[in-house]
């Protein structure tokens, strides 16, 4: 090769490189605008235009009484658009001095109008697209907002720019407020709020938004798709009685300078809970800050003897007059000593089961239990379990609030659950088992119910715009939890808790009450000295005895004053909500019938009817109907209001045409001719039309009358 | 001054890449102005606060500086090429010391307001120097001391460059290979640069093991053909391809690398057999090289390479790995603006995603895609042609040139343009990974600006002497 053609080579090489290098680069300019250009132009679109969520307005959460428990408050916030595309400049210069003003004065009064003036001007000067006028503002202030000069325009043309918002109220604060609960971003969902969300939510709307330099504004006044507010929710919980609960518990809880504690009260027949309070000691005072009724199962202590004490029943072994030896209160099972609670044991040796558990004795409930199921062999043991398991013992209520707590009940000689020679003494004084507050309210309530296990409930209606959507009825769990036998005899054992046992100083003489106490040791360490020990006091019972209609349980975890016994502290608020109870449900609110129905007035007796006054005083007089009003005319109109017989007095004018609708004809005749007017008559009855209008001059007419 | 410039001004002037040069300048003007332009912002094109009006004066001061290369003598450039070389350097040392920082990179002088940016002059200032060396009588490139001077003076600025550190600008240096290539340097060394990168490249996208396999395949059946029966070995050598094929396919990567191993070690014994001992040794040297940088690849990759770079080279060779909002984000933003702009555009003021930031440096680097939105298909097209037109112009006015200084420098010239025009405008398409550096005559930017201009304005000074030399 020589010289020449090696240096031509090597130049067409070089172009050739270029050439191909914008071969490829052509090719790709082909390939983005061309062939993919419809999917940039697509992406491209989205970053000015877009589609983004409207909240929507949250349902309601109602009490039974219809009091509002939470609620969504609209609130809109102002914005305004001094470079409207429709903003037309002799519109801005002419209203923007009164607009000014309107909102110096109703809207913003840190601003003068002439400084609000100059605001608006220099934000227009600026380019501004998106000028925050107010941040908050109601519904009836933005309908005077509309109504500004400028804003009348529109957005488009006024550069108002709405935007709807709302945010969530509770009116009663602290009432329920775990039980409410809540949905907040980045949180679990907590309450009622939390369990309802698909109903409450509601559906988001779309709204389509524009890119306004770096601002998103809105295109058209309006919502493309608009939200669908939520359900509201119609819970059970009724607000007097909550508020009676909440009351009662927080005065026990700052008396005994608890940890936190819990009051639920619940109706007899139906399960729907009526109120549920939990309140609990923070840096901050005392507020609803777990849901212990719902979410934490503990050991519930001398409470659970009732189910113990109903098993023996419903097995047969026992009968409440048998005699039971309990030692003075203690005994020895294997290497556990177990200790009465009261003081009343110690004195006590040989007595009726009846009274052991009147006086809540340990060792004559746990000494029954060994003897029926424990000195046997394991299938005495697994019966015992397996009755309990028949009370619903072992299960979940299923309350309509996320996290229950399932209860916890050991399988008898299991080695997975620790089984031990001790368990069952101490399984049926309520250790060694735990339980949440609702799941044990829920036996006692079966056992008001006359052994009918309900299903507790909270929320028995959703409605949309106040119609019924679907409605949640009573659930029975179990008709028949135990023998009606065995069930009337537990139902006088728990009043004789109240009357004669260690609840007897929470009597009163107003109504009848049943329940059983419970006072548990939260740290128990069995040997440990009785020094620091902690203690959760509880009462579960109903009211009125003979009749039940509420059932309630009160249980609070470590009291650091005035007492620790459930009778002492736990005893008192279960008697101050029953009081109130009491007194506003029950006593106070008579049955339907209880006394006779307000008279109801119907109007049509004696129908309107007009004549001669002293004839018709006359006929009523006759009739015994007292005639509250009068008149001194001669004619008169009977007339009956809501409660009451008027006569008034109907005005006969010397020349003119009388008024003689509602007169018979007899009357009517008299009045008429005497006037000289000739009178053409149809049908029969009484006057309904006269074919000439009262308070004409008579120039001896024609007068036709219609009767009916 | 000859006679023939006495009577016209402008003789011997090249009237295509004069005007050429002058629409890019005015497009750029434009395009600069558009993703400026604010409805509400009247300040002015003189304004020198803003972007086009710092546009506007140093499009001036070009203008200026266009007329002072024409009248200054074109044997100054010769004569001064090596004491402007060294005051480039020195100027690339100095900002090392007393430049500013910007995003990380001391590249700039700060003056009075504005920024300098040497690495732009030091384009201008090796194409002098590598066009008055290879023009120098003594020089032939196809020897060693030749080569290593000429390799040293492009490499000496792109180490200072390097060192700022500025490896887009450093890279622009390699457009100096177009010149050695121009003067006879050895297609070899191209070659062999060429395979490095591709293996460097495939070893970075595929495991190292089946790139290797691959290039010992393809060194088989370069060999066999040393072979008197060809039939037989290439019958052989295919289905042992087939069969690596499917096996790769099915995972057994080891197995077959080893197979295809012994393979190419039989060709090889076969050839030291019948006395080519030498080829053999040439060609296991070469590819124990390319197996080193082909497994060295990833190493270098994650170790070597810092991570911003790392994710351009991701963007570039494996977007499906990068995310769209990170890394990924530049690209599919610009992609998507010049996508948008459709056949004929948004018109002029009309494009709204480069006025609102969602490009990145849209009046610098990413410049193009204003022009792909505003003026769609036609005007990327239009720009692309004006580029090309521009670099085949400047090659074959290279090549008209008597002067070898004239032709080694427009070929310097040529390669500097073609480099920064295929980097730039690739890089917003997706097509090569992202390099900051500008659009010659286009990009906002008052060094590039300067020095492209004495560039060309250089450039269309000595070939209007072409005739005189």
């Amino acid at each position: 090769m020589n010289i020449k053609n090696e240096v031509l080579v090597r130049v067409y090489i070089v172009l050739s490189v270029i050439v191909l290098a914008a071969i490829c680069i052509f090719a790709q300019a082909i390939k983005i605008s061309v062939i993919e250009g419809d999917r940039w132009r697509a992406k491209g679109k989205e970053l000015y235009v877009k589609y983004v969520d409207v909240e929507a307005d949250r349902g309601n959460i109602i009490t039974e009484d219809g009091s509002l428990l939470a609620t969504s408050l609209p609130f809109f916030e102002i914005r305004f658009d001094p470079n409207s595309t429709g903003m037309q400049e002799k519109d801005f210069e002419s209203n923007i001095d009164s607009l000014a003003f309107c909102l110096a004065t109703y809207v913003d009064n840190t601003y003068t109008p002439g400084g609000m003036a100059e605001f608006l001007r220099n934000e227009r000067l600026l380019g501004k697209r998106n000028v925050l006028i107010k941040r908050k503002v109601s519904y009836s202030e933005l309908k005077r907002i509309r109504e500004f000069p400028l804003f009348n325009k529109g957005q488009y043309r006024g550069g108002l720019i709405v935007d709807r918002r709302s945010e969530r109220h509770r009116p009663f604060n602290m009432l329920a407020h775990r039980t409410i609960g809540y949905i907040r971003d980045g949180a679990k969902p907590v309450g009622l709020e939390g369990y309802f969300d698909k109903y409450l939510a509601g559906k988001k709307g779309k709204r389509l938004m524009v890119r306004a330099g770096k601002a998103w504004i809105p295109i058209n006044d309006l919502t493309e798709i608009e939200p669908t507010v939520g359900d509201d929710i119609l819970t059970t919980l009724d607000i007097d009685l909550q508020d009676v609960t909440e009351t009662a518990l927080l005065r026990g809880m700052q008396h005994h300078n608890a940890k936190h504690g819990t009051a639920i009260l619940m109706e007899v027949k139906t399960g729907a809970i009526k109120a549920i309070a939990n309140i609990g000691r923070t840096e901050k005072g005392w507020w609803e800050t777990y849901n212990h009724a719902v979410g934490s199962a503990v050991e519930p202590g001398s409470t659970y003897k009732l189910a113990t004490i109903m098993a023996l029943l419903e097995d047969g072994h026992i009968k409440l007059t048998d005699s039971i030896d309990i030692e003075k209160g203690k005994h020895q099972f294997y290497e556990e000593e177990m200790i009465d609670a009261s003081k009343e044991s110690f004195t006590i040796d040989t007595t009726t089961i009846q009274r052991a558990f009147e006086i809540s004795s340990n060792v004559g409930i746990a000494k029954l239990v060994q003897l029926h199921y424990g000195n046997r062999e394991k299938r005495a043991a697994e019966n015992f379990i397996k009755r309990l398991k028949s009370f619903n013992l072992h299960l979940p209520v299923g309350i309509e609030i996320d996290g229950e707590a399932p209860p916890y009940l050991k399988e008898a000689y299991s080695a997975d659950d620790d089984w031990s020679g001790t368990t069952l003494p101490w399984m049926s004084i309520g250790y060694e088992v735990t339980i949440t507050p609702l799941q044990m309210l829920n036996l006692y309530n079966a056992v008001a119910n006359d052994g009918v296990m309900m299903k507790p409930y909270m929320v028995k209606e959703i409605q949309r715009y106040g119609e019924t959507l679907s409605k949640i009825r009573p659930t029975v769990v179990n008709k028949r939890i135990a023998s009606p036998k065995t069930i009337s005899e537990v139902q006088s054992l728990l009043e004789a808790v109240v009357e004669e046992g260690t609840a007897h100083r929470l009597k009163t003489s107003q109504y009848k009450f049943a329940g059983k106490t419970g006072t548990a040791q939260t740290n128990y360490k069995r040997r440990s000295s009785k020094k620091n020990l902690k203690y959760r006091a509880s009462f579960a019972g109903y009211f009125p005895a003979e009749d039940p209609i509420y059932s309630c349980l009160v249980m609070i975890t470590e009291p650091s004053q005035n007492g620790i016994y459930g009778g002492d502290v736990a005893g008192p608020i279960f008697r101050e909500i029953a009081d109130n109870a009491y007194a506003s449900k029950i006593a106070l609110t008579p049955a339907i019938n209880a006394y006779a129905k307000a008279p109801l007035t119907e109007k049509k007796f004696p129908s309107i009817s007009v004549g001669k006054k002293d004839e018709m005083a006359y006929v009523l007089s006759y009739l015994g109907l007292p005639i509250d009003k009068t008149t001194k005319r001669d004619w008169g109109v009977l007339k009956a209001d809501s409660d009451t017989l008027n006569l008034y007095g109907r005005t006969i004018i010397e020349d003119k045409v009388p008024n003689v609708v509602g007169m018979g004809l007899r009357d009517a005749l008299y009045v008429l001719e005497n006037k000289g007017l000739k009178v053409v008559v149809s049908g029969a009855g009484k006057v309904v039309n006269q074919s000439i209008i009262p308070g004409t001059q008579i120039r001896s007419q024609t007068i036709r009358l219609r009767l009916n | 001054m000859s006679k023939r410039d006495d009577k016209n001004l402008l003789g011997g002037l090249d009237w295509m890449i004069f005007s050429i040069y002058l629409s890019l300048v005015g497009v750029g003007w434009l395009m600069i102005y558009t993703v400026g332009y604010d409805e509400d912002n009247t300040a002015g094109i003189l304004n020198l606060s803003t972007n086009i009006g710092k546009q506007t004066f140093f499009i001036g001061i070009s203008l200026v500086i266009l007329l002072f290369t024409w009248i200054i003598d074109w044997k100054f450039w010769r004569t001064f090429a090596y004491l402007i070389y060294a005051i480039g350097m020195l100027k690339l040392l100095g900002v090392l010391i007393f430049g500013i920082t910007v995003k990380g990179a001391t590249s700039w002088y700060s003056i009075g307001g504005f920024t300098y940016q040497p690495s732009e002059f030091a384009k201008f200032a090796t194409c002098l120097a590598m066009a008055a060396f290879l023009s120098t009588y003594n020089t032939n490139i196809k020897h060693r001391a030749s080569l290593i001077t000429a390799v040293s003076l492009f490499v000496a600025p792109m180490f200072f460059v390097l060192l700022q550190p500025d490896a887009g600008s450093a890279l622009v240096f390699l457009s100096f290979l177009f010149v050695l290539y121009r003067a006879g340097l050895s297609v070899n060394f191209y070659i062999v640069g060429f395979v490095t990168t591709a293996l460097f490249i495939l070893g970075l996208v595929f495991p190292a093991e089946i790139v290797v396999t691959g290039l010992l395949q393809l060194v088989g059946l370069v060999l066999i053909f040393n072979f008197k029966q060809k039939r037989f070995w290439l019958i052989g050598t295919g289905l042992l391809i087939v069969a690596s094929v499917v096996g790769i396919k099915y995972g057994y990567i080891i197995p077959v690398f080893a197979a295809n191993f012994i393979g190419l070690l039989g060709i090889m014994y076969m050839l030291y057999r019948s006395r080519r001992g030498r080829l053999v040794s040439q060609v296991s040297a070469l590819l124990v090289i390319g197996s080193v940088v082909t497994f060295s690849a990833s190493y270098f990759f994650n170790n070597v390479l810092e991570s911003h770079q790392q994710d351009r080279i991701n963007v570039w060779l494996r977007p499906s790995i990068c995310d769209p909002q990170g890394a990924l984000y530049n690209v599919l933003q610009s992609k998507m603006s010049i996508g948008s702009g459709g056949f004929k555009g948004k018109g002029f003021l009309q494009g709204n995603m480069t006025k609102l930031n969602y490009v990145p440096e849209q009046s610098t680097d990413f410049i193009f895609c204003t022009i792909g939105e505003e003026q769609g298909f036609i005007g990327s097209l239009s720009i692309i042609a004006l580029f090309l037109l521009l670099i085949l112009r400047i090659v074959s006015i290279a090549e008209r040139q008597r002067s070898e200084f004239s032709r080694y420098y427009a070929y310097g010239v040529a390669g500097v343009i073609f480099i920064h025009v295929f980097i730039n405008i690739g890089m917003t398409m997706g097509l090569v990974p992202i390099i900051g550096i500008p659009l010659p005559f286009i990009s906002y930017g008052g060094s590039s600006m300067l020095g492209f201009t004495i560039m060309i304005g250089v450039l269309l000074r000595l070939d209007s002497k072409r005739l005189l030399s």
